[in-house]
């Protein structure tokens, strides 16, 4: 298994390098790194920014002196905020981890008891009603979601129950100045997490739907019914844990995708993490954080993918690495 | 099972909606930091305000100065200054800050302007530490010897601060300097004994726990700034306990944060949607629309490109444009009807004249003026001269809706004058950073904000200062004007000690400027406020510091925010 694991990152770092490279040329010929500088009335301020970046040498000759230093941990300092990219990074990922971690594990659960209950009432009205509300949920824009959400269970539900502030927190994680784990950052997380979930629920209950209702056919559940196996136990030990095996594959795929998501949650719900980090980084051409930002993601969905490989050999002994 | 789920939801929202109702008492427990010197009410509620964009950095002289949302919601709580700004008897004024002791006094000395600041003997930094003449002078040589400094206009103009007196600064000048006001005001003064000799942009870049102001700032990078009552603050003490800036990212977010008292006050950019929300009506809201800005916002005209090098053309382009009915479609249902007529901003207009007022939509005029440049037209079709189209390339911030209509609306009046208009926008670090210092442009569509109440337009329109090896393509005069009447009339309001005097000479640099039509102002871009009525207060604009700038003086109703 470590062989494996081995293989499988070391077959990652050329990805992350063509990655890099080209996040990295894309921004330097897209993107005037003195842009900014160039509004200062010290005239000497961009010829010792174009030093500093080395921006009169080749492509080539810049990247390679980026990934050296990145080697050695030094991601290069913001552009924007002269801050050192490696320490907005940390930041802005432990943000987005929370969003992610919370997001996945409700999505996960949710989508698995829809999926199931659906797949147990096939063809009837509950099964329809949900089968639509999962085809709205992946035909609804996150951005329109989530302000949708925010209107009618921030704004509206706070006036019809007479709050003196919305049940669900929407700018940040917490109110005011707060931190830590306490009540209040999970009002704050309820609405971000349905925004960024709200298309992967849709899509893993359908999956595990469809999953479930092949599983529920198969004829080893038929005769384990004839032999007077209760129900419950037949659906929870011999059906659902067959049916969860290509949905975990597809769980950890979309975990890697969710990084596209945190984009939009993260600017309609002002949560400072890598989606933010990156649009706000955008907006002014700060080259370091984007370059940086695009290998830490590319980094995080390749991890994403060994994961699910990882998870499918696990759970499947016949396709278990030898 | 049914009725398990049904309890353990009903619990559940229970409990958040607790979690809602504790929180928003949270204000009201009279739990405070330590309040300021004097028998005074102690502080009391937390104050929840939205902040639409989080400054980049904390170096208020350097890389980050300028910064609107740095300035309302750090600098002007924690940088001592010797000026405030007040309306008095109609017209805004520099009135000498609590930093000081009185009026500054300006003489003369061997022929040199001399300022002699007396400072307050109450005045200290946050550590206990008095405030000297040393701050002023390590101020002084930060901003003149540093590198990276935003702006040295005035201070490269001092030739010494005499520090011997701790509680007298005595600052002499090199040559006669009227902006005098501006220096030590809009940078403040820092802290000599907790920066000299360090990396004053390493140690002020992600926020200093110091504070010569009202209140200390803690800033938490992408969430919110705290601010809490400073205990060696010398004047009147806080009223709030502690007052948040939450950094909202869409002017979506902040409505609807305002909406439902997220937040309970709003200083939002007049944008075209907030024109909308804003004159919605909310009972538990109150508001404030104020055209007595800082802010120009003009149609900069690149005086060097065919075919506004000829001032004919300009002058006809002017008479094309319907101000007047642009600024009722942008601002209208707020009030604002009437276009700017000087590039001299609302709160510096005692030294602007009307001069671009005779720039009204005359169709005849543009005729006349366009066949006097030599220009002929067919039908309908665009002017034309020597085969050459009279086409203009209107330039905005991408991104920016209110802009881009007001580009649009301009491209159809500009047709119908007979130019051939269209538009080509550009993302603001482009537009500013590359396209205006290269004369790269035709006309520019944006806003031109001082934060100071001395005038001084010689730095965007006298022709020295047209980027060039001169002023090591540094200066400001995008628009490449060359009026060399305007300009000592222009380097005069510089310099001008006299106030008459000054206040003529500006007059009449805006009377020449708008004759050449130099470039078309257009709107005075509203300040717009709003807040949740049980703020209690002086709530009110000020044009140079911000909506937030006297929150010391602020308290919610009853203690509870």
């Amino acid at each position: 298994m470590l062989t494996f694991v081995a293989r499988r990152a070391l077959a990652a770092v050329p990805v992350l390098l063509v990655a890099s490279f080209l996040s990295f040329w894309f921004v330097r010929v897209t993107v005037d790194p003195t842009a900014k500088v160039r509004q200062s009335r010290d005239p000497q301020a961009v010829a010792r920014l174009r030093e500093r970046l080395r921006l009169d040498e080749p492509v080539v000759v810049q990247y390679g002196v980026w990934v050296r230093d990145a080697l050695r941990g030094d991601l290069g300092t913001s552009e924007r905020t002269g801050e050192p990219v490696s320490r907005m990074l940390r930041r802005a990922l432990w943000t987005t981890t929370q969003l992610l971690l919370w997001g996945t594990a409700a999505a996960a659960l949710v989508a698995v008891a829809v999926g199931v209950y659906s797949a147990l009432r096939a063809g009837g009205v509950a099964d329809h009603l949900l089968t639509t509300l999962a085809f709205l949920g992946l035909a609804m824009p996150p951005f329109w979601f989530g302000l949708l959400a925010i209107q009618i269970l921030a704004v509206d539900l706070t006036r019809w129950l007479g709050l003196s502030e919305p049940l669900f927190g929407f700018v940040g994680l917490h109110s005011g100045d707060g931190s830590g784990f306490t009540l209040d950052y999970l009002r704050h997380l309820v609405l971000p997490v349905m925004t960024l979930t709200v298309g992967i629920v849709a899509e893993w209950s359908r999956f595990q739907r469809a999953s479930m209702v092949e599983v529920l056919a198969a004829p080893y559940i038929r005769t384990a019914r004839a032999k007077g196996v209760p129900r419950s136990r037949l659906v929870v030990r011999h059906a659902l844990r067959n049916a969860l095996l290509p949905l975990v594959t597809v769980m950890a795929l979309d975990v890697g995708l969710l990084f596209g998501g945190v984009i939009v949650t993260e600017q309609i719900f002002s949560i400072p993490g890598m989606g933010r980090l990156f649009v706000e980084s955008l907006r002014v051409g700060d080259a370091p954080v984007l370059v940086a930002w695009t290998v830490v993601t590319a980094a995080f969905v390749i991890a994403a993918n060994l994961v699910a490989d990882l998870a499918y050999g696990f759970l499947d002994p016949r396709v278990r690495p030898r | 099972m049914r009725r398990w789920t049904t309890m353990v939801t009903g619990a559940l929202v229970c409990a958040l909606a607790l979690g809602a109702c504790s929180s928003s008492g949270e204000g009201g427990n009279g739990a405070g930091g330590p309040s300021g010197p004097g028998p005074t009410r102690k502080a009391a509620g937390t104050l929840v305000l939205g902040a639409e964009q989080e400054p980049d950095c904390a170096d208020w002289i350097g890389s980050c100065a300028g910064s609107a949302w740095g300035l309302w919601t750090i600098q002007v709580h924690t940088i001592p200054r010797v000026f405030d700004y007040r309306k008095q008897a109609g017209v805004w004024t520099e009135v000498p800050s609590p930093l000081l002791a009185g009026a500054p006094e300006v003489s003369e000395r061997d022929g040199k302007q001399v300022v002699t600041y007396r400072l307050n003997p109450a005045a200290r930094w946050s550590d206990g530490t008095p405030i000297t003449s040393a701050d002023f002078r390590f101020t002084w040589r930060a901003v003149v010897d540093g590198e990276d400094i935003y702006d040295k206009t005035g201070y490269d103009l001092i030739e010494s601060v005499d520090d011997s007196d701790p509680r007298t600064v005595v600052v002499t000048f090199r040559e006669r300097y009227a902006s005098w006001r501006g220096l030590f005001a809009a940078y403040g003064v820092l802290p000599r004994h907790l920066l000299e000799g360090k990396d004053r942009a390493e140690e002020m870049a992600d926020g200093y726990e110091w504070s010569g102001g009202p209140w200390i700032a803690r800033w938490r990078k992408g969430e919110s700034v705290t601010l809490t009552p400073n205990p060696r603050w010398w004047g009147p003490p806080p009223k709030l306990a502690k007052v948040v800036f939450k950094f909202l990212a869409s002017s979506a977010a902040e409505f609807k944060a305002f909406e439902s008292r997220t937040v309970k006050a709003i200083y939002p950019q007049p944008q075209l949607e907030v024109v909308g929300k804003v004159t919605r009506r909310d009972p538990q809201a109150r508001r404030f629309v104020t055209t007595e800005t800082g802010n120009v916002e003009a149609l900069w005209v690149n005086n060097d490109r065919f075919p506004f090098d000829d001032v004919r053309v300009r002058q006809a382009f002017a008479y094309a444009v319907d101000r007047e009915a642009i600024v009722r479609r942008l601002f209208g249902r707020l009030g604002v009807t009437e276009p700017v007529h000087s590039f001299n901003p609302p709160i510096q207009s005692r030294y602007a004249a009307p001069a671009f007022e005779r720039y009204r939509a005359d169709p005849r005029r543009v005729e006349e003026l366009m066949r006097a440049a030599g220009f002929r037209r067919d039908g309908d079709g665009p002017w034309r001269k020597d085969g050459r189209v009279a086409e203009v390339v209107l330039t905005t911030t991408t991104g920016n809706k209110r802009r881009e209509l007001t580009l649009q609306i301009l491209q159809e009046q500009l047709r119908r004058a007979g130019f051939r208009a269209r538009i080509g926008n550009l993302p603001p670090a482009d537009l500013f950073g590359e396209h205006l210092p290269n004369g790269d442009f035709q006309v520019a569509l944006y806003a031109q904000v001082v934060t100071t109440l001395d005038p001084g337009l010689c730095v965007v329109f006298c022709a020295k200062n047209i980027p060039g090896p001169d002023n090591d393509h540094s200066g400001q005069n995008f628009t490449r004007t060359r009026v060399p009447e305007a300009d000592p009339f222009l380097e005069r309001v510089d310099v001008e000690a006299d106030e008459q005097e000054r206040i003529a000479a500006s007059k009449r640099a805006d009377e020449l400027l708008a004759e050449a039509m130099v470039s078309l102002p257009l709107d005075p871009l509203p300040n717009i406020g709003l807040w949740d009525r049980r703020i209690e207060g002086p709530v009110a604009d000020n044009p140079v510091l911000g909506m937030f700038w006297n929150v010391h003086e602020w308290r919610c109703r009853g203690g509870r925010c």
